[in-house]
Formats: structure tokens, C-alpha cells, sequence
């Protein structure tokens, strides 16, 4: 193992071990001791209406009501447009749009008058149906070579269509923000988030301030994986907005209820693949997407962007067009979760592959091998695999592992008695790091390292520690190049008011760009030392030589600078008498490059490969026809507890990345991503017959109707 | 206390309901999640030891109605089914609170512990001021929240007919493997003398407004031999099949009769039937 | 006699508010234990599991009525016990911790199991962590460390 890999004690065990950890609704009271606001949004209540007034009960002295009037600045929240407000504009556009914030100082109190507010709607009618939306936020094509004659020449032509449904990220702390206004006048907001960045563009334009007059913590923060991306600049700019308004502190701490409702999850997605086979072999592929968006765009043009690049999953295909778009409907707007558009085609591009496999009497790996890409050939948007494709090895990794094949031989037989089995494989990989040319020219990252004259060494970076590891893995980087002891280098939560922006905690980007940043920092640090002063070394960010430039209007080059790979087994036990499952096991080969901490990210692996079968089986949720989501609470949205799976195993597969710090890459999404069609494709084999899942989550109730339909 | 009430014995509690309006408290983990319309005054009845007690007396095991679903657990003379359906119920924070009268109290079909009460031809002893009085469970569950209780009586008892060698079968369908509300449940008790069936029990939970029993169609196999009840299997199952009318929740119906039935031919089949 | 009273990781106290609160609340306000975390107000994740009378149990489903004579602990008052330090190296050494919000309901959900069964294997373990969710770490770090610390807590449970 390499050192760098060798696993320590995070940083940061120790408070939250012994629950000292201030997480942002655990403040007693603001930094200069005043008392906190409670803040309480009022959320529409109809999927589309006008708003034409709200009735307000009188309000007792200390207590406010806020909406949009109240902005001091501009009443919209860029996420990639400008189309979220703060507070809702003449129109509400979905079920939990907040209209206004009461705040005040006892929280029954608040509850109570948000209660007691009546909103007079004008009810519009609501676009719901994904199918039938007419509306697109973002309309994208791409595609090379002649799809149309290799369909003419084909041998055989494939069609049929996938649906996936919502994930909430469900993390443990429900979304919070809180904002206090500071005694020159500026505003000092912190929360739980991963992007101080995105929090502080969109609040200097909300409060209509110079930036400098605003500053963002983020707070020890419970979990994110993507969905507290775009979210917390809104929430940010309500409880900001409603601190002037108060001239106090105000914090808004979402009940779990309100959380699992109104904020973003998972794209759900619509996806229609056409394949022509010839010899065995795949010639094209003609790929229609299309996600849910909701009601305003936020991050959907990047979401769909990522979900059509991967669309055509790991295979060669010579003749490509794809369409993606994302539709509006008047629902909560999706946002981003771990995985960020891929888990949604890569489901339905490798399920593609299952069924075609089976229609020609092959075994689904046999196909999928013949297919697969390697090193030199041209990825989905004409950019290369500069790097090694290493999941011929991660198979067989995976299969001694799982014993996949024989299995999968095994369980082809008919099966009787009450439990059936079946198992499941996928190949994957996961684009590290911001799609395109965002890196270089949106991102432009920046980080440095400020050593005390008595040499120690603080990083100044703006990626947070979402329970990825940040606030270890980037010291032990720079340490280690520093030849210092772990201790002596340290990475606070970071403040927009003392870091430059080294860019958001997105896209697995946070370690392979920034720590490598970071460790080129550290070299020159070292180079440069000079005992007993104090000195600060900064490094920007460079875009590696040898990338094919990202043209987003063409969707052609190298969509990311390099891939990590996984391929997924599982093997599961179907009662045919209720539908229920039971995982029997899980495992799963990943290549993320060199890990800067086995159990760091091990620890990434695993929960994400939960996560991976949670939305895989239990993780149901949708709306119904008023456009409210009935699950709404931790008894009907489902996450898997420690029972509901064995152990996973994993196995780290390293192909080292140059461009990485000692040659790590993006990891926190890649684990996700395979497990959905892994799942589907052990259940398509415990139901037998001519079984086909095309949707996940596939639920117990969608395995007892699929046998009672006689499709098995 | 303010907005409360934590009697020292059962005959202070029932003084106390008999003069106010108090919601009985004792595991709390169902009301606590209600939202009451207006401020409730709660009875604290969890700690009374009259409530607290599990006794055999030959005829019964007698659960005393604070007992909870732990404290069942780590007791053998609890039948073993009552005590396989209670170690499912959501996960062991749940069950250290949560109780046998709590859990008939709420009035819901979906409580496992009520599946196996009805199963298992339970009383319960119901007490107030004016005196006591027994139940059978399946006359104190009318409906969704309905129960034959008196606003001034408590669930004083569970008594549950002592296990004479019968074999049992119970299972369980919820979203996941732990915390979850059942959205089918099934127990099954089953019993042979001198050949001949002398016990076919099948409950259903969760799937209707109350537990579901249909002793009049277990008596289609009473008294046969497998053999022949294996004759009668196909008029039995759809008879039950007709008279099941079910509600949608989580799952629909059609879901819900499928397991249902599916689980009860296994259940028979178990037998030889 | 209007005040509920109760003993708080070791201290004897009263509460002299509604009988009603939740106990979750009084612990994190009155009592500013902030280890005890919401995550649902409903009983379905454990992050505010709490042990009173030595049993684990979900503070937002627990009325400030039922405790009166009870004796409970929260993290607070654990961290200052041996047996703690034999959890806090455990969880340290297995990188048991991610995001931080499940752990304290973890740690006593840990010690309820331990006190009651000091060798217990990774299903014993995983059942008496099974009403505690965690997203981030899919489980797996956290039964190896409550396992390791029973192989190592050399008689401490």
C-alpha cells in the first residue's frame, strides 16, 4: 500500500465522536451572544397558482413576516440561470415554493402565526405529468458518425424505454441556515452547505451588497451527498434577507417533513434507447432522455448534461445520437445526488445491454465484454480514454469475489420452491470532476497555504467536509510533502472571508483537483521554507495538456479530464410469495485511482453503494395528482437500515491517475452509479422466465405483480 | 406536574379518569407522533406496577398492559409467536418504550402485537371505577381508532390462552427488514387431534381496518383430516378471497390480497394441506 | 409538587415545565445537551436515542412526564466513562465516523447492546443498531468498530 494510502484518525473523529460537533442548529445563540430568530417558511400550497395576497395575523412585537418585498437586492438566486427567486414572484410554480418567512422569538409562537396565515391563491393548472410536459428547460444533442445506416444495415434493431424515480439524499441533519447581521453593517451567514461560494454570489445579489460586505461559514454539516449543492444559496438568502428585515439573527432548520417535501432530489427520468446489432456487435445507438426537472431549472442543465454524456454507458458505439432534455413540471425542482445524472442512464444503458443479450441467447457479460471500450478509443462526445480502461480485470475481481458467473449460470436454471435467486453484474464509470471546460473556465480554482512563523501550516481552501474526509485527506497531502507530523497541518471549516474560492464541493472534485493543487502547493511550500517566518504560497488551477478541449454547444472532446470505473454484483433472494427481497450479497470492484486513505474511502464506497440499493428497491417516492409528495416522512420514505444488507465488499482497484494527487481521482459518486442495474438485473433472474425490470425503484409490490401477470 | 398526571397506583388512575379528560400515557412512542388538536393532559400510566406484570395462571398468560414489547421479549412464558411478531416491531428504541396496551390503543390493524391477540383468541381486561369487565379482542377492535373503551376504563391485561403444543406460522411484510409499519401481516396457528384438524386460525393485519379473521371459514376445516382439507383447499381459498375487502395504503389491494392469500397456502401447505 | 424530577447524566435535576414536552427538546434547550440530534421528530432514525434506566429510546417520542425518577444519560455524560474511550479508539481506528449526526445515537445504541451482551456477533450488532439510520457510511465501519471494541474492551462491559 502506498503511504498516502495508510488510514489515520480523521481530524475530525474526535468531536463529533464525543457529539461536541456544532452543527449550525446547535447554536445557543448568535456569535455575539444576541438571542436567534426562529424562522418558519410559508410554503404554496397548490402545485400552480397565482399569488394574489396573504392575509397576515397580527403580528406581536419581535415578530416578522418576510417575503418579497423585503429583498433589498435582486429577488432571484443564480444557480446556472436566474430563475429561482427568493421569495415567490406573482406566481408559485410548485407544492412548497416558499412565499414568505415568519420569524420571531418563541418557535410555538412562530408555528402558530405561519399557521395562521391565509394565502389567497388563483389556482392555474399544473404540468405533472413528465410525459406529457411540454416545456424544456435545456434541449441537447450530440452525436457522430451514421445512426441512421447502421439501423439500415443492422442485423437486429432493439428498442425500449426505462424509468427511474426520486431519491432524496436523506441526509441526517435536515437542511439548515442561519444568518446574522454583523455590527458594521455586513451580514455573517453560515449553515449547513457544501459551496461557501455559490451561498456568497447569491446573497451579495439578494441583499444588494458589495461582496466583501457578506461572509460564509459553513458548519459542521450532516451529510449533503449533492443536495445541499444549490439549496442552501436559497435558504441562505431567506433567513439573510429576513435578518435585516429583523435587524436580529434569524435561523431556519427544516422539520424532516418539510425537508423530504419541498426540497430538491433526483432527477426522476424517461429513457428510450433504440440499438442496432450487427455480428454481435453494436453499431448505434439512438438515445432519447429526459428528467424531471420541476419547476425551475436550478441545476438541471448540468444534471442532464452528465446523464446524456454517459447515456451510451461503457461501450463502443460507432454511430451515436442522443437527445436529452429537462422538462418542467410543476413540481419541486430537482437538483443534484450523488452520481448527478449518471445513475440514471447508466441504469437504463446497462439493462439495454441485459435484455439484448438475452434476445440473442448470450450471457449479458459475454455481450457486454465484447462491447466495452479501452484505452485510445473515443468516448460518447468524440474526447479519448487517454487512460487505462481496467474493467476486464475489475471483472474478474468482482467475480472471484461473488463467484458472479457460475452463479449466474446456476440461477438460469428454473427455480422452484418459495425463494428464487438471481444475480446481477453492471460496468460503469464515473466522469471525475466538473463536465467540460467548467474547471478552467468557471471554476478557476485557487488555494493556498499559510505557514506561522512557527511552522505550522493552515490550509486556506473553500471545500467542506460533507463526512468525505476533506479535513484529513488535504492535510495529510501537504503534510506529507512538508515532511510534517499530521498535526501540525491544518483545514478549518472554510469562510469565505478568509479563503479564496478553490471552487465548489461537487463532482468529486474536491481531492483530485484541489488536493492536487494543494500538493503542488506543498512542494513549492518546501522548496521555499524558510524557518521561523511566515509565508503564504498560493496555486491556481491548470488545465492538463492532454485534454481535447470541451465545446458544450457541440457536446464534442473530453467531456472530463479521466473516469473511474466500477463494476457491481449482486446477488439477492426473491420471496415469491410476498415479493420481498433479501440482499444476499454485494460487492463491488472500484477503480478511484490511489485512495489518500483506505478507510476514508472504503467508507465513500460502501455508503454509496447503499445508497445505490436503496434507490434500487426501497427508496420510493412520487407525487400525486395535485403534485404533492404523500412520502413525506422517515416511516414512508424508506433508507436502508444495517439489517436490510449484508456486508458489501469492496475491492479497491488502483490505476493510477497522473493529474491526481499520488494518482487518486473522483470518487465520492462512482459507487452509486452501477448498483441500480446490478439489482435489477439479480431480480430479473429471481423472477425467472421472461421477467424485465425497466424501472427502479422496483419495489416487492412491482416483484408479486410481475409474477401474478404471468410475465414470469 | 403541569399538564399531567403520574399516579402511584391503577386505582389512583382510574380516580383521576374518572373525574378529567386525560389521554393514558405509557410508552408514549404513538402519541407522541400525534398532533393533537389542542393541548393534551396526559396520564402517566407506564411505571404502574399493576401494569407492569407478566403471570401465568394455567389458564392464561397475562400480560399486564405497560409491559413492553422488550420486557416480553426476555420473558419465555410469553408465547413464542407473540414474541416473534413483537421482535419485528421497528427497532429496539421502539420497542423498550413501546407497549401491549399502547399498541391496542391506537387502534390500527397494522399493530403486530393485536395480529397475534387476535390469532390467538385473546381477552382483554378492561378496568374502571365502576368495576371490570373482559373482552375479546376481536369485539374491543371495531375499526380505524374505534375501540370499545370507555373514556373513564384502561387496559388493565392481555390474556392470552396458554400454548398447548400448537404450531404457529407469522410473517411479516414491511418496507425494509427493521423500522418498519407492516403493510401485510400474517399469523397462522395450527393444531391436529387424533388426526384431525381441531385448529386453523389465519389472521390478517394492516391490510384492512381491523385485524382479519374468518373464523366461520376456518370452520370449513375443522374437524377434517389433512387429507381432506386438502380437498377442500381451493373452495377455502377463494371463499376467503371473496370476503376480503381491502383498503390501498402504502401498497394496494391488489398487492395486499396477493400476499395475503399466497401466505396462507403456504401456510397450509406447511401442514400438508 | 408541580416539578418532574429525574437524574441527568449523573446530576439529580427538576423540570418544571409541561409534562408534555418532549424530552428531546428539553435535553438540546433546557439542558443544552446537543448531542442529542433531530433528525425526524418521529422515532424513525435514532439520532435522538437516549438511554433512560440503562435502555435505549428515541427522545422525541419520550414525555417529559415519563421520566420522573428516571435516570438518564445522553453523550454528555458517556464520554466521561472508560467505556467510552474503548468506543471513541474503536470507532477511530474502523473510520466509523463520516458526517457525525448518527454518532451519538450509535454510541449509546453501542453501549445498550455491550452492557447487556459484551461479545456479541456482526448480526447480534447490526440488530441493536438497526433504528439507528446512517446515510454516509452504509454500516459496515460501524459494526467493525462496535466489534472491535467488544474484542478489545478487556472486561470494561
Amino acid at each position: 500500500m502506498e503511504d498516502i494510502s495508510r488510514s489515520v484518525v480523521k481530524k475530525d473523529h474526535a468531536p463529533k465522536m464525543s457529539g461536541r460537533s456544532v452543527y449550525v442548529g446547535d447554536y445557543e445563540t448568535a456569535r455575539d451572544g444576541r438571542p436567534i430568530l426562529f424562522g418558519k417558511l410559508l410554503h404554496s400550497r397548490l402545485a400552480r397558482a397565482r399569488v394574489l395576497g396573504v392575509e397576515v395575523p397580527p403580528l406581536p412585537e419581535g415578530y416578522f413576516y418576510v417575503d418579497a418585498k423585503d429583498v433589498p437586492g435582486d429577488n432571484n438566486v443564480n444557480i446556472v440561470l436566474d430563475d429561482t427567486p427568493v421569495f415567490c414572484r406573482e406566481t408559485v410554480e410548485y407544492i412548497g415554493e416558499p412565499i414568505a418567512m415568519l420569524c420571531g422569538p418563541d418557535e410555538a409562537a412562530v408555528r402558530r402565526l405561519a399557521s395562521e396565515c391565509r394565502v389567497e391563491y388563483e389556482e392555474l393548472e399544473p404540468v405533472l405529468d413528465l410525459r406529457r410536459a411540454q416545456e424544456s428547460f435545456f434541449d441537447y444533442e450530440y452525436g457522430h458518425g451514421d445512426p441512421e445506416k447502421a439501423f439500415a444495415e443492422a442485423d437486429r434493431v432493439f428498442e425500449e424505454e426505462f424509468e427511474t424515480g426520486y431519491q432524496d439524499q436523506t441526509y441526517l441533519e435536515p437542511q439548515g441556515m442561519m444568518a446574522e447581521p454583523e455590527a458594521d453593517g455586513g451580514m455573517y451567514v453560515h449553515g449547513s452547505l457544501q459551496c461557501v461560494y455559490y451561498v456568497h454570489g447569491a446573497l451579495a445579489r439578494a441583499l444588494g451588497c458589495p461582496r466583501e460586505a457578506v461572509h460564509v461559514f459553513q458548519d459542521v454539516t450532516g451529510g449533503a451527498f449533492g443536495g445541499k449543492e444549490d439549496f442552501p444559496s436559497i435558504l441562505g438568502c431567506q433567513v439573510a434577507v429576513a435578518a435585516r428585515k429583523c435587524a436580529a439573527p434569524v435561523r431556519c432548520v427544516f422539520d424532516r417533513r418539510d425537508d423530504l417535501e419541498f426540497t430538491p432530489k433526483r432527477h426522476p427520468s424517461l429513457s428510450r434507447y433504440k440499438v442496432a446489432v450487427k455480428d454481435g456487435l453494436i453499431t448505434a445507438m439512438d438515445i432519447d432522455v429526459r428528467f424531471n426537472a420541476g419547476a425551475y431549472s436550478t441545476l438541471s442543465a448540468v444534471v442532464l448534461q452528465r446523464g446524456i454524456i454517459a447515456a451510451p454507458g461503457v461501450y463502443r458505439v460507432p454511430n451515436l445520437h442522443v437527445r436529452g432534455r429537462a422538462m418542467k413540471t410543476n413540481t419541486a425542482p430537482s437538483g443534484a445526488y450523488r452520481g448527478f445524472g449518471a445513475p440514471q442512464t447508466f441504469f437504463a444503458v446497462e439493462m439495454m445491454m441485459d435484455h439484448i443479450a438475452r434476445d440473442l441467447g448470450m450471457s449479458s457479460l459475454e455481450f457486454k465484454e465484447r462491447n466495452l471500450v479501452r484505452q485510445g478509443d473515443a468516448t460518447s462526445t468524440s474526447g479519448e480514454y487517454h487512460f487505462p480502461v481496467p474493467l476486464p480485470a475489475m471483472v474478474e475481481e468482482v467475480d472471484a469475489l461473488s463467484d458472479f458467473r457460475r452463479k449466474q449460470r446456476e440461477y438460469a436454471a428454473p427455480q422452484t420452491g418459495r425463494y428464487h435467486r438471481g444475480v446481477g453484474l453492471s460496468l460503469v464509470y464515473h466522469g471525475a470532476g466538473f463536465t467540460g471546460s467548467g474547471e478552467r473556465d468557471l471554476i478557476k480554482a485557487v488555494c493556498r497555504l499559510r505557514k506561522s512563523a512557527a511552522g505550522e501550516v493552515e490550509i486556506l481552501a473553500s471545500n467542506g467536509d460533507i463526512g468525505q474526509g476533506v479535513r484529513t485527506t488535504f492535510p495529510k497531502i501537504v503534510a506529507r510533502e512538508l515532511g510534517l507530523p499530521l498535526e501540525k497541518v491544518s483545514f478549518a471549516h472554510p469562510d469565505t472571508g478568509r479563503v479564496p474560492d478553490s471552487g465548489p464541493t461537487v463532482a468529486s472534485r474536491s481531492l483530485m483537483v484541489v488536493g492536487e493543487l494543494l500538493r503542488r502547493a506543498a512542494i513549492r511550500l518546501r522548496e521555499s521554507w524558510e524557518e521561523g517566518r511566515e509565508q503564504e504560497v498560493e496555486e491556481r488551477f491548470r488545465e492538463p495538456d492532454y485534454l481535447l478541449p470541451f465545446d458544450l454547444d457541440a457536446f464534442r472532446g473530453d467531456a472530463y479530464p479521466t473516469y473511474a470505473w466500477s463494476v457491481s454484483a449482486v446477488e439477492l433472494e426473491l420471496d415469491t410469495c410476498t415479493g420481498q427481497t433479501r440482499v444476499l450479497g454485494a460487492c463491488g470492484s472500484f477503480d478511484v485511482g490511489t485512495p489518500v486513505d483506505e478507510n476514508i474511502v472504503r467508507g465513500q464506497m460502501e455508503g454509496g453503494f447503499l445508497q445505490g440499493l436503496g434507490y434500487s428497491s426501497m427508496e420510493k417516492m412520487d407525487y400525486d395528482g395535485k403534485g404533492r409528495i404523500r412520502n413525506n416522512s422517515f416511516s414512508d420514505y424508506l433508507i436502508p437500515t444495517a439489517v436490510d444488507v449484508p456486508r458489501l465488499e469492496c475491492v479497491l482497484h488502483v490505476e493510477k491517475y497522473p493529474d491526481g494527487p499520488y494518482g487518486a481521482k473522483g470518487a465520492g459518486e462512482l459507487p452509486l452509479v452501477g448498483v441500480p442495474a446490478a439489482y435489477a438485473e439479480a431480480m430479473e433472474q429471481a423472477l425467472g422466465g421472461d421477467g424485465r425490470v425497466c424501472h427502479v425503484p422496483f419495489t416487492a409490490e412491482d416483484a408479486l405483480l410481475a409474477m401474478a401477470a404471468g410475465e414470469t | 406536574m403541569v399538564n399531567g398526571y403520574r399516579p402511584a397506583s391503577l386505582e389512583e388512575a382510574l380516580a383521576l379518569l374518572a373525574q378529567k379528560e386525560l389521554t393514558p400515557y405509557a410508552g408514549g412512542t404513538d402519541l407522541m407522533l400525534e398532533k393533537a388538536q389542542s393541548p393534551r393532559e396526559y396520564l402517566f400510566i407506564g411505571a404502574l406496577p399493576e401494569l407492569r406484570q407478566i403471570c401465568t395462571d394455567g389458564e392464561y398468560v397475562r400480560i399486564g398492559a405497560a409491559v413492553t414489547f422488550t420486557q416480553a421479549l426476555e420473558d419465555e412464558r410469553v408465547p413464542a409467536l407473540m414474541r416473534r411478531a413483537v421482535s419485528q416491531i421497528a427497532a429496539p428504541a421502539i420497542r423498550n418504550a413501546g407497549t401491549f396496551g399502547g399498541n391496542l390503543g391506537n387502534g390500527s390493524a397494522k399493530a403486530d402485537s393485536v395480529l397475534i391477540d387476535f390469532v390467538l383468541d385473546a381477552k382483554l381486561r378492561l378496568v374502571s371505577l365502576r368495576g371490570e369487565r373482559l373482552a375479546a379482542v376481536e369485539d374491543f377492535c371495531q375499526g380505524r381508532k374505534k375501540l370499545d373503551l370507555a373514556r373513564d376504563e384502561l387496559i388493565a391485561e392481555i390474556l392470552l390462552p396458554a400454548e398447548k403444543g400448537e404450531s404457529w406460522s407469522y410473517h411479516k411484510v414491511g418496507g425494509r427488514s427493521a423500522l418498519a409499519i407492516s403493510r401485510v401481516s400474517f399469523a397462522g396457528v395450527y393444531q391436529e387431534t387424533e388426526g384431525r384438524i381441531s385448529r386453523c386460525a389465519a389472521a390478517f393485519g394492516a391490510v384492512s381496518d381491523t385485524v382479519l379473521r374468518f373464523r366461520d371459514l376456518e370452520g370449513m376445516l375443522v374437524g377434517l383430516t389433512p387429507a381432506q382439507a386438502r380437498e377442500k383447499k381451493e373452495d377455502f381459498l377463494a371463499a376467503v378471497s371473496r370476503r376480503m375487502q381491502l383498503t390501498a395504503g402504502r401498497v394496494s389491494a391488489e398487492y395486499r390480497k396477493l400476499v395475503c392469500l399466497n401466505l396462507l397456502r403456504e401456510f397450509l401447505a406447511e401442514h400438508g394441506i | 409538587m408541580d416539578e418532574i424530577r429525574f437524574i441527568l447524566n449523573g446530576r439529580e435535576t427538576a423540570y418544571t415545565g409541561g409534562a408534555g414536552d418532549r424530552l428531546l427538546d428539553v435535553l438540546r434547550k433546557d439542558y443544552r445537551c446537543t448531542s442529542v440530534k433531530c433528525g425526524c421528530g418521529e422515532g424513525e432514525c435514532g439520532a435522538c436515542a437516549v438511554l433512560i434506566d440503562g435502555r435505549l429510546m428515541n427522545s422525541c417520542c419520550v414525555a417529559m412526564g415519563a421520566v420522573e425518577g428516571a435516570e438518564i444519560m445522553t453523550l454528555e455524560g458517556y464520554r466521561e466513562t472508560e467505556r467510552f474511550t474503548v468506543l471513541d479508539r474503536a470507532f477511530a481506528r474502523a473510520t466509523a465516523v463520516q458526517c457525525g449526526y448518527c454518532i451519538p445515537g450509535m454510541v449509546l445504541a453501542a453501549e445498550a447492546l455491550l452492557r447487556r451482551n459484551p461479545h456479541p456477533g456482526p448480526e447480534e450488532i447490526r440488530e441493536a443498531i438497526s433504528g439507528n439510520l446512517c446515510r454516509c457510511t452504509g454500516y459496515n465501519a460501524i459494526v467493525e468498530a462496535i466489534s472491535l471494541a467488544a474484542k478489545e474492551g478487556n472486561g470494561v462491559w
